[in-house]
């Protein structure tokens, strides 16, 4: 194994820390991939006043964290985040940098790969490390997710990979781990080119797919908006949130706020129960956080089957009416 | 104002089938289209070129049957249509693919003002090209735009991130990427199609135009490699159960009790 180019980095996305879990998601597949490789997990921190980010990083499993605090990092600000992490890698040489692919992760990580003159790939569902070659085995849906594509970068580094947030657990918080937090002297940056005049929080609603414990997901064999409207009277018997597939917002079912898979929200449900989908993969990523997942779909074949805890092959129109007069009877 | 808009054409993913046997895409009997939201930013080029004047440049790479998609695009009413096409870019990553646009770009006479992509393509959704061609070119970037107003020199845009409706000023030239919300796409008239198939031509460039060593290009300029592509893996210990509705209601009744998500039914209702 080649250890000149140092371990694994994960970019500390620390805004909206509560709800954004995706750093101490990619701390602890991190320091799996770094035990593999005989190295340690290295959280690199940009922002101000940003210290007790750093504490909760390796409360989370950091062995480093290498922070900028700089009034000048105050924003996400792609050129200068670029820029300070480009001159941070060629000093330390890191083997693997992984980011989440939030809107920030996907805007300047590609970046970042291109400045470094590396591989990048996209929205992964899975990191591994190869046992024999030491590489970092990236998983990617492609072709709309009915496919996974096991991407490697063989010979550039660092091997950079934005991940999918949800797709990894967290480790639990422990006050007693021990870290180094190093502070490398910062440069001042020339004002950025791209420049932020006002950003205005947009919560659509109060949909919160990721934090819910129940989720009833919804697709396109329900046949019909009214059909659909149903979950949310199934959502309410059982205390969850309704969720819906690509084709079910295309069809006008179900807002984008309740757009679940790839391009949309992730749960970490305690259970998901998955009505009329078929399971196109893009979809099942959204839902493979959850502990439990029960599908109603009519077709004994569908996809969706494979991944179940519990599958029925009913027909959801049918089935619907008598869950609910059931459960209402029983509440 | 000059605009270039990069198009990428693609197979109309929701219609692919997967061979399973050799884990490939059956490419036969599905359309080939332009990215949905590459044909945003071209929409969106016309209404700017409608307000602030100019000429807009189409800039594809692929292999020689993407000319479809720039015809369509020259039907829709872009002013030039360049086909980036050489074998030697077969098989290249964002990387690669970013290097042989960017170089593209620097050919042009006058630069552009305006560089405008799609955020993602759907078939491998990486978003990545957009903001590599503006790193290569020392370009300002804003990913995801949903509103694009000038403002003198400058650009006001629009755009959603984690939440935030962002507003951001930022200086020509530029590249944005645009997202679905930024504008309807109008359909074309099939008549458009077949005038623009007649009328212009497309320039070609393959890689020695651009001045481009085989090693910079296509799979041997690629920094990733794709290993194999799979199946998504299966759960296993699943329970298929089937029945009458009755029988399925029961059995879904029972395993939300034994998780505790129902109280047992216990007599007292």
């Amino acid at each position: 194994m080649n250890k000149t180019f140092g371990g694994v980095w994960i970019f500390g996305d620390y805004r909206d820390y509560f709800q954004n879990r995706i750093t101490l998601q990619l701390i602890a597949k991190g320091r799996e991939l770094a035990e593999t490789l005989n190295t340690g997990t290295t959280v690199v921190l940009l922002g101000d006043q940003i210290h007790q980010y750093a504490m909760e990083y390796v409360a989370h499993g950091a062995d480093t964290v290498i922070v900028a605090d700089h009034q000048n990092l105050k924003e996400y600000e792609v050129e200068k985040y670029t820029t300070l992490l480009a001159q941070w890698v060629k000093s330390y040489q890191p083997e693997i940098f992984l980011a989440g692919a939030t809107s920030f992760g996907r805007e300047f990580f590609p970046r970042l790969a291109k400045r470094l003159r590396t591989g990048l790939s996209a929205d992964c569902v899975d990191l591994e490390v190869d046992p024999e070659s030491f590489l970092l085995v990236q998983t990617t849906p492609a072709f709309g997710g009915e496919l996974l594509a096991e991407v490697v970068t063989p010979d550039r580094r660092p091997q950079m990979a934005t991940v999918h947030p949800g797709v990894f657990r967290e480790l639990p918080h422990n006050a007693e781990s021990v870290g180094h937090i190093i502070y490398p002297e910062v440069d001042v940056f020339p004002e950025p080119r791209v420049k932020i005049v006002r950003s205005k929080p947009q919560r659509t609603g109060k949909v919160s797919l990721e934090d819910a414990s129940v989720v009833i997901a919804g697709g396109k064999g329900l046949g019909s908006k009214e059909q659909f409207e149903l979950l949310y009277e199934l959502a309410e018997l059982l205390e969850g949130e309704v969720g819906a597939t690509r084709p079910a917002v295309l069809s006008g079912w179900a807002g984008e706020d309740r757009l679940l898979g790839q391009t949309g929200k992730s749960v970490n449900a305690k259970l998901v129960i998955s009505i009329g989908t078929s399971g196109a993969l893009q979809y099942i990523t959204g839902i493979q956080g959850a502990e439990t997942v029960i599908a109603i779909n009519r077709n004994p074949d569908a996809p969706v089957f494979r991944i179940v805890d519990l599958g029925l092959v009913a027909d959801a129109a049918t089935v619907l009416p008598i869950l609910l007069e059931t459960l209402r009877r029983r509440l | 104002m000059n605009i270039v808009v990069f198009v990428k054409q693609v197979p109309d993913v929701p219609n692919i089938r997967i061979d399973e046997q050799r884990m490939t895409i059956i490419r036969e009997g599905v359309e080939s289209i332009i990215n949905p939201l590459d044909c945003v930013a071209l929409q969106a080029s016309l209404e700017l070129r409608e307000r602030e004047g100019g000429c807009i440049t189409v800039i594809s790479m692929g292999p020689p049957q993407s000319e479809e998609a720039l015809r369509e695009a020259l039907a829709a009413g872009a002013d030039q249509a360049i086909l980036l096409t050489d074998s030697a870019f077969a098989g290249a990553d964002t990387l690669a693919t970013s290097h042989v646009l960017a170089m593209a770009v620097s050919k042009l006479q006058p630069f552009p003002d305006l560089l405008l992509c799609g955020m993602q393509t759907i078939d491998s959704d990486t978003g990545h090209v957009g903001p590599q061609i503006a790193e290569e070119l020392d370009l300002p970037q804003v990913c995801g735009v949903n509103e694009i107003h000038m403002d003198g020199h400058l650009l006001v845009l629009k755009r959603l991130s984690e939440g935030f409706l962002d507003t951001i000023r930022v200086p020509l030239p530029a590249l944005l990427t645009v997202s679905k919300d930024l504008c309807p796409v109008k359909n074309l008239s099939l008549g458009a199609v077949e005038a623009a198939f007649s009328q212009k031509d497309i320039i070609r460039w393959a890689a020695h135009d651009l001045g481009l060593q085989p090693d910079e290009v296509g799979l041997k300029g690629s920094a990733t490699h794709v290993r194999k592509l799979r199946p998504p893996a299966d759960r296993t210990g699943g329970r298929i159960v089937t029945g009458s509705p009755q029988f399925i209601v029961d059995a879904l009744i029972h395993k939300l009790e034994s998780m505790s998500i129902l109280d047992e039914e216990d007599g007292n209702e």
